[in-house]
């Protein structure tokens, strides 16, 4: 390689880099501008009222949070995710059969949210709950718990 | 000199259409015409080697744009008011449930003529060199109009858009590494929300429509480019290499053949290169079958375009586009079902989200991109390529049947119920 040549050459592997990182660049820049900074969505950590609100046998159904509330006699509470891990539908709970039953493609899950039928590729997602300073309870969509988990208050 | 007759001159300056000079110049001096050739073979004219599925599909395209357009006066894209819209169009718009069902008949009928349009390709053969790239620029044009399809379908905001996007973007959400985030980059958030539907309008108002007529000019103009439509089927010649011309190098296979030039006709040389044209040519012999785009082409497309119109106006006439009850997060509608032409994908996607909703329609899209390239048989004569058929026609059969299971085998809760067993109770 002469003189002309390399500079030839390092000239258009300047412009090639240059060209290379600004369409990098720009399309790193759209991907975050797509990405919104604040979701005004409901919050994953929030109360869902005082122990006492909830009876005892069936779950209560929470629609605007998607959570069923379990309230079992000298074993405590214990929350689960409303929506299939299949592809987000919601679930019913049956108390004929104490299942969870997914209208979107048939999957079934058991009392403690396993699979039991279906599509589904894991168990339903059972939520961390705690009593807050005030005595209400707070449900944690972002801690995921063992289903045997259970709060006593 | 007539003073109108100057000004109408001034704005169309062809020859009378009575001479051929003139029928030529109508095609090139116009920009909106000179897509077309001045003139076309005659066999390629015929309604039983094309079905004019291409155009019907352009026209519908058209349909949709005007009526889309005209929707987009009455239309929020934000939750409460996007259904509250759609009511006021079905109930107090002048012509609202008309325009709506215009549109979304169109729609549909896009959907299925987008894919006769390819199975026409495929079974003529005419994805062969030198048209394989513009099959590939086809396949992203029937990507792009079922995406469209999908988009226009959360607007509406009734229980039915809800749940199919809900199901549909959590497919995308088990492609592998990228889809939890491709999923959050299309909602604008962790749930189809307010957010998402306003991705959703944005990319079918401008993002897809933009994309669609971009590759639709490409499209068109590879047509053109690679010598037209494809000959059909029964006009094939033996040997067709010895057709190739060489322009400006005469050889021994192909010698220069120049017609006797006479004071009435008129030629413009643009260049002279040497080499082989990489598009399909005319032979002299074929140059004595073809006739004029005006009026043999022109009145063709006239009357399709009349004919698609009419037919969508005349069913928007008698079934109105559906509307569902308001968006409801809280209760899935039970069967919950997509769009028909995404319900052959829910039932994949109902026995494994990963293979059926993220695999295996990839392998298809990749395998129908690369058909023209993996299929190396050069012979587009039916007899001569019986297996490449059958295998398309599985392709296609798989795809309706899946469709029709879907759609008519599928009841409450997914489970198999034939369409002549009513099921009780099966909406909650």
């Amino acid at each position: 390689m002469d003189r002309r040549q390399f500079f030839k050459f390092s000239w258009g592997a300047v412009g090639v880099t240059a060209l290379v990182s600004a369409v990098g660049v720009s399309l790193a820049a759209v991907i975050r501008f797509l990405t919104p900074s604040v979701f005004y969505e409901p919050p994953q950590s929030f109360k869902i009222g005082n122990p006492g609100d909830f009876p005892f046998g069936p779950p209560t159904f929470m629609v605007e949070e998607k959570i069923f509330v379990f309230r079992e006699r000298d074993k405590g509470f214990a929350v689960a995710s409303a929506v299939c891990t299949h592809l987000g539908c919601t679930v019913a709970h049956f108390s004929s059969d104490q299942k969870f039953h997914c209208p979107c493609h048939g999957s079934v899950f058991g009392a403690d949210g396993a699979v039991q039928h279906g599509p589904a590729p894991r168990a339903l997602d059972w939520f961390e709950v705690t009593q807050a300073r005030d005595g209400q309870l707070r449900v944690d969509k972002d801690k995921v718990v063992a289903p045997n988990y259970r709060l006593m208050v | 000199m007539n003073p109108i007759r100057e000004i109408w001159q001034s704005i169309v300056r062809r020859d009378p259409l009575s001479t051929d000079k003139g029928k030529s110049e109508l095609v090139f001096l116009n920009v909106w015409l000179h897509i077309h050739p001045a003139k076309v073979k005659r066999e390629n004219l015929k309604f039983r080697h094309s079905f004019y599925l291409g155009f019907i599909t352009f026209f519908l395209f058209l349909i949709l744009i005007t009526t889309g357009i005209a929707l987009m006066c009455y239309y929020r894209p934000y939750p409460p008011q996007a259904y509250q819209d759609m009511k006021d169009l079905q109930f107090v718009v002048f012509m609202g449930p008309f325009l709506r069902a215009m549109h979304r008949w169109a729609a549909h009928g896009m959907v299925v003529c987008v894919f006769l349009h390819m199975c026409r390709v495929f079974y003529t053969g005419s994805y062969k060199k030198p048209r394989q790239f513009n099959w590939v620029i086809g396949v992203l044009l029937l990507l792009l109009t079922l995406g469209l399809s999908f988009t226009g379908y959360l607007l509406p905001w009734d229980q039915l858009a809800y749940w199919a996007i809900t199901v549909g973007t959590n497919i995308g959400s088990y492609a592998p590494l990228v889809g939890g985030q491709l999923r959050e980059l299309l909602l604008g958030g962790h749930s189809v929300g307010e957010a998402a539907l306003l991705r959703f309008y944005v990319l079918h108002v401008a993002v897809l429509p933009s994309l669609l007529i971009l590759l639709t000019i490409v499209h068109f103009w590879r047509v053109r480019k690679d010598g037209g439509l494809s000959r059909p089927v029964w006009k094939l010649k033996a040997e067709k290499d010895a057709q190739l011309v060489t322009i400006g190098a005469p050889t021994e296979t192909a010698p220069l053949q120049a017609s006797a030039a006479s004071s009435n006709k008129t030629y413009g040389l643009m260049e002279v290169v040497t080499g082989k044209p990489i598009f399909e040519t005319v032979t002299p012999e074929e140059e004595e079958d073809t006739v004029f785009s005006y009026p043999y082409a022109f009145v063709r497309e006239a009357v399709t375009l009349m004919a698609t119109v009419t037919t969508i106006m005349l069913i928007s006439l008698f079934f109105s586009a559906p509307l569902e009850e308001l968006a409801n997060p809280a209760r899935t509608p039970n069967p919950a079902k997509a769009p028909w032409y995404f319900l052959g994908l829910q039932e994949l996607v109902s026995h494994s989200a990963l293979l059926g909703g993220v695999v295996a329609p990839g392998l298809m899209v990749l395998a129908l991109i690369a058909i023209p390239y993996l299929d190396r048989n050069p012979s587009r004569r039916p007899g001569e390529r019986k297996w490449i058929l059958w295998l398309f026609t599985f392709f296609v059969v798989a795809n309706l049947a899946l469709i029709v299971v879907g759609t008519f085998f599928r009841g409450p809760g997914w489970a198999l119920v034939p369409p002549w067993v009513h099921v009780v109770g099966g909406t909650e």
